[in-house]
C-alpha cells in the first residue's frame, strides 16, 4: 500500500472532478507518477495486464485471475476501488477498461516517443558554473528547515533568530492553518504539530496540497500545477532544465517552489532551474533530506555551521533515551529538535551535546490539548530512539508508553468517525452480503447485527453496490414472473 | 431499499453515553440522530465539536477529584 505521504496526495486527487483527471492524464509523467506511487501492487498488475488490451475486460475474466478465497477477493476489491476512484478504470456494464487518456499516456511513458516534453527539457547548453548535488542538498535543507523553524518558532520565541521565510510562504502556512496569527506573533496549531512530526516527504506533500488549494483561488490552473509537480518528481538531480517550455502558471510556480527549496535558480529570471532532492523524491520512497536535522543529530545550526564529530556518528540512528522514571536524554544540539521535544516534555538542562527533559502529565496534556496524539508522541520517541535503547524489546519502557496513552484516554471519553449509517438492508442474507462487501472495500467501521444496521466511512461505492443489487433482484423477479407465467400458460394448454 | 444516514458515529462507555443523552436533552434533542445502543450513538456532523466541548465541561464538573493526584515529585 502507498505510504502516508502519497496517501495525502491520493486523498486530494480523489476529490477532483472527472474532467480534471482526463486533462491530468494527458501528461505521460503524471500517468507514470500516479501508477508508480499511488497504486497498490495488485492494482499495478491489473493495469499492466490491461494496458494493451483492445477490448474491455469482462468482470468474470478479471475474477478468474484472483483466487476465490475471501482474502484475495478483498485485496482485489480494494485495488479496483482505488483504480476507480482515480478514474483509471472505467466500468462498462459487466466489463472494465482503462481510461483512454491514462492508457495512452502510460504507454507513451513506458515506450518513449511523442513530443509531450512532460519529463522536463534539459538545458541544451551546459551551465558555466555547474551546481553540485551537495550544494543543492544544502540549499534544499536550508529552505525547508527555515519553514519548519518558522512553524516551531511560533511555539517557541527563543528560536526567533532563525532565518526568515518569504511572506508568501507565511501566508500559505496560515492558510493551511499550521500557524495562526494572534496579535502580531504566529502561534502553532494542532495541524502544525502534526505537520512537524511527519517525515519530510509527507511534510512536502502536505504543504503542496495546501498550495494546490490556494493556487486555484489565485486563478492558477490546478492541472498545470499538479502536472508540473509530477514532472518534477521524474527529473534528475544535478541536471539543469530549461524554463522556456513551461506554461505561465508553471513559471509563476517556480518562484514559490524556490522558496520551499524544491527547485534552485541562481537568479529569479534565470532560464534554467535545478530540481533539488526535495523535488526529485516527490514520487519515490527515497529520503528527501539525507542530511536533515530532523532525521539526524548533526549540527544543522546553519549560522554556527560547525559540525560535531560526536553527534555525526549518531547520524540517522536516533538520539533519544527514555528511562523508566520518565526522564528523557536527547543527544542533540539542534534548536529544531529541542523545540520539538519541548512540545511534549519539560526541558530541564542543556549541555553542549545533550538536553535532559522529563515527561510529565502536564507536558503531555499540553501537547494533547494542542492536538498531538499520544500515538504521535510515542511514534516520535520510538523512531528517534537512541541505539542503546534499540537493543531492548520493546524499545521504549512499557510503563512510560502506557502512561502516555492513559493520560490521553483520561481526557478522551469517546471516539468518533464520520460516515454513514446504513439501515433496512433487507433479509439476513442481503445484510450479510452487504457487510462483506463493505468489509472488502475497507469502509466498514462497525456492525450492529442485532438491529440489522452497519456503519461505513464512504458511501459512493456502497450506493453503487445497492443499486446493482436492486437491479439484479428486479431482473430475477421479472424472470421468475415470466417463468411462472409460462408455466401457468403451458399447464393451461 | 436500504437507507443511509450521514453523520458521526460516536463510540463511548455507557456512563459517557448517559451524559451525552443528557446533553442532547438539554439542547432540544438537536444533537443525536440515532440512539444505537449503550455504547454507540449517531450524531449530527456539525454538532461533533460542540458535543466534545460540552462533554469536556460536563466531565470537569463530575470527575474533578481524580484529576489532581499524580502531579507530585
Amino acid at each position: 500500500m502507498a505510504s502516508t505521504a502519497s496517501q495525502r496526495a491520493l486523498d486530494y486527487l480523489e476529490g477532483l472532478p472527472g474532467t480534471t483527471f482526463t486533462r491530468l492524464y494527458q501528461q505521460p509523467s503524471t500517468a507514470l507518477a500516479i501508477f508508480r506511487r499511488m497504486l497498490p501492487h495488485l492494482a499495478k498488475t491489473i493495469v499492466m495486464a490491461m494496458l494493451y488490451m483492445p477490448e474491455p475486460l469482462t468482470a468474470n475474466s478479471l475474477d478468474a485471475w484472483v483466487k476465490p478465497d475471501a482474502d484475495s477477493v478483498g485485496v482485489k476489491d480494494r485495488a479496483l476501488s482505488i483504480l476507480q476512484r482515480l478514474r483509471i478504470l472505467e466500468e462498462e456494464g459487466r466489463a472494465y477498461k482503462l481510461a483512454a487518456a491514462f492508457a495512452k499516456s502510460l504507454r507513451m511513458a513506458l515506450t518513449g516517443g511523442g513530443n509531450h516534453r512532460s519529463f522536463g527539457v534539459p538545458c541544451s547548453t551546459p551551465d558555466e558554473k555547474p551546481v553540485s548535488v551537495d550544494y543543492l542538498d544544502t540549499f534544499a535543507r536550508k529552505q525547508w528547515e527555515s519553514i519548519l523553524y518558522y512553524v516551531v518558532g511560533s511555539a517557541n520565541t527563543e528560536l526567533a533568530a532563525a532565518e526568515d521565510i518569504s511572506a508568501g510562504t507565511k501566508q500559505l502556512l496560515q492558510k493551511g492553518s499550521f500557524v495562526t496569527i494572534r496579535g502580531r506573533a504566529a502561534t502553532i496549531t494542532d495541524t502544525g504539530f502534526t505537520f512537524l512530526l511527519q517525515e519530510v516527504n509527507a511534510q512536502i506533500w502536505t504543504l503542496l496540497i495546501v498550495y494546490l488549494e490556494v493556487s486555484s483561488e489565485l486563478q492558477m490552473d490546478p492541472v498545470d500545477v499538479l502536472s508540473f509537480l509530477f514532472t518534477l518528481g521524474s527529473l534528475e538531480l544535478g541536471t539543469s532544465y530549461a524554463t522556456t517550455n513551461l506554461t505561465p502558471t508553471q513559471q509563476q510556480m517556480l518562484d514559490d517552489l524556490t522558496d520551499f527549496g524544491l527547485v534552485y535558480r541562481r537568479t529569479p529570471d534565470s532560464t534554467r532551474y535545478y530540481p533539488t532532492r526535495l523535488a526529485t523524491t516527490l514520487t519515490s520512497d527515497a529520503p528527501a533530506l539525507p542530511n536533515s536535522s530532523l532525521s539526524s543529530t548533526t549540527t544543522t545550526d546553519i549560522t554556527a555551521g560547525a559540525p560535531q564529530t560526536v553527534s555525526q556518528q549518531q547520524n540517522e540512528k536516533g538520539y533519544i533515551i527514555v528511562e523508566t522514571n520518565y526522564r528523557l536524554y536527547a543527544y542533540t544540539n539542534s534548536p529544531l529538535l529541542i523545540s520539538i521535544l519541548s512540545l511534549f516534555s519539560n526541558l530541564q538542562t542543556r549541555y553542549p551535546n545533550l538536553v535532559t527533559a522529563k515527561i510529565t502529565k502536564a507536558s503531555v496534556l499540553s501537547a494533547i490539548n494542542t492536538g498531538i496524539s499520544s500515538q504521535q508522541i510515542i511514534a516520535y520517541l520510538t523512531t528517534h530512539a537512541h541505539p542503546v535503547l534499540r537493543h531492548a524489546t520493546p524499545i521504549l519502557p512499557p510503563t512510560v508508553v502506557d502512561q502516555i496513552r492513559l493520560w490521553q484516554i483520561e481526557g478522551e471519553r469517546m471516539t468518533a468517525w464520520k460516515g454513514f449509517l446504513i439501515k433496512d438492508v433487507g433479509s439476513d442474507k442481503d445484510y450479510e452480503k452487504a457487510v462483506q462487501y463493505a468489509e472488502a472495500l475497507g469502509v466498514l467501521r462497525k456492525e450492529f447485527r442485532a438491529k440489522g444496521w452497519f456503519f461505513v466511512t464512504r458511501m459512493d461505492q456502497m450506493s453503487g453496490y445497492f443499486k446493482s443489487q436492486n437491479a439484479r433482484r428486479r431482473q430475477e423477479a421479472a424472470a421468475a414472473a415470466a417463468a411462472a407465467g409460462q408455466e401457468g400458460g403451458s399447464s393451461a394448454t | 431499499m436500504p437507507r443511509a444516514v450521514g453523520g458521526v458515529l460516536v463510540e463511548c462507555d455507557p456512563s459517557i453515553k448517559a451524559i451525552i443523552s443528557r446533553i442532547n436533552e438539554q439542547h432540544n434533542h438537536d444533537i443525536i440522530i440515532e440512539d444505537i445502543d449503550d455504547e454507540h450513538v449517531l450524531i449530527k456532523k456539525d454538532k461533533h465539536e460542540e458535543l466534545k466541548a460540552l462533554l469536556k465541561d460536563a466531565l470537569r464538573d463530575t470527575v474533578k477529584e481524580a484529576e489532581e493526584t499524580s502531579e507530585s515529585e
